[in-house]
């Protein structure tokens, strides 16, 4: 439970730190591109873990889901800056999610059984709140160049539909007593 | 010269037998975790073409089994041509809030 507070703390300080740049300067492309590979790549990170160490099969379905869509949009995004000759630049932000990201795989891999499920579908509620608030308050308005921007508007809907399946997982879980 | 033997292809190509027209392609983008147009009427036999436009895979699967394309790619596209009249709800069984429905004439 610490460990996921920890997280959480962690996440939204991360996110925090583009809301404060929103008030500023903004971050740059390069950091955007940064900040967009390594939010995806957590998230599939996570969803390898639990594709195998999964309890539930709906849990195990949505992680393939996870790999499979965020994997999508991280080859979408690695194409575009490769086209726009864009290379991203690690920021305070990118380095915290992704700090974020290891410690939630060390406590989810300290767990088994329902208690993973229920701690990794919790950290998948969170972290797409937390991605969802960055694009809307940072990323979006601050991307400069339009395909960039358009980009990050396209995914958007995904990180939306991910967000509720997780929350229908996270009931369903509480239901079953997990 | 050159001109000639061009003029002189289009006209062989021209001249060909036109093919039979195909029915009537409809086609619905896939898009931003959506159906576009969500409700769509076509008549019997004609094409129903689905576009993926998104970054990821998506199916156009009817609730009651009627169709199912399986899993369609990213920039990919899956065809069906509906043969009995009715209304049939679909959606995407990896997103479940994706829905939409055709309604066959």
């Amino acid at each position: 439970m610490k460990a996921t507070t920890n997280f959480c703390a962690l996440l939204v300080i991360a996110l925090g730190a583009t809301a404060a740049w929103a008030q500023s300067a903004g971050p740059t492309d390069p950091q955007i591109a940064a900040i967009v590979v390594t939010a995806n790549q957590v998230d599939i990170d996570a969803g390898k873990l639990a594709k195998s160490k999964g309890h539930s099969q709906q849990v195990k379905d949505f992680a393939q889901r996870m790999i499979t869509d965020h994997g999508g949009v991280n080859k979408s995004a690695t194409e575009l800056v490769q086209k726009l000759h864009v290379t991203p630049e690690p920021n305070a932000t990118s380095e915290s999610l992704k700090k974020g990201g290891d410690e939630n795989l060390a406590k989810l891999k300290s767990l088994s059984g329902a208690a993973f499920d229920k701690a990794y579908i919790d950290h998948e509620v969170s972290y797409h709140e937390a991605v969802l608030g960055a694009l809307d308050k940072t990323l979006i308005p601050s991307a400069q160049n339009a395909e960039l921007k358009a980009l990050l508007v396209k995914v958007r809907p995904a990180f939306e539909a991910h967000l509720e399946m997780a929350k229908q997982l996270q009931t369903q879980l509480g239901k079953s007593g997990a | 010269m050159w001109v000639a033997a061009l003029l002189a292809c289009a006209g062989v190509s021209a001249a060909e037998p036109q093919r039979q027209a195909q029915p009537a392609a409809h086609t619905v983008v896939i898009e931003n975790m959506q159906y576009s147009p969500a409700q769509l009427r076509v008549h019997r036999g004609e094409r129903i073409v689905w576009v993926n436009k998104d970054l990821f895979p998506h199916t156009v699967t009817a609730t009651a089994h009627a169709f199912d394309s399986g899993s369609i790619a990213a920039n990919s596209s899956w065809t069906y041509v509906p043969r009995k009249a009715g209304e049939y709800a679909y959606g995407c069984t990896f997103h479940p809030s994706m829905k939409a429905s055709i309604e066959v004439e």
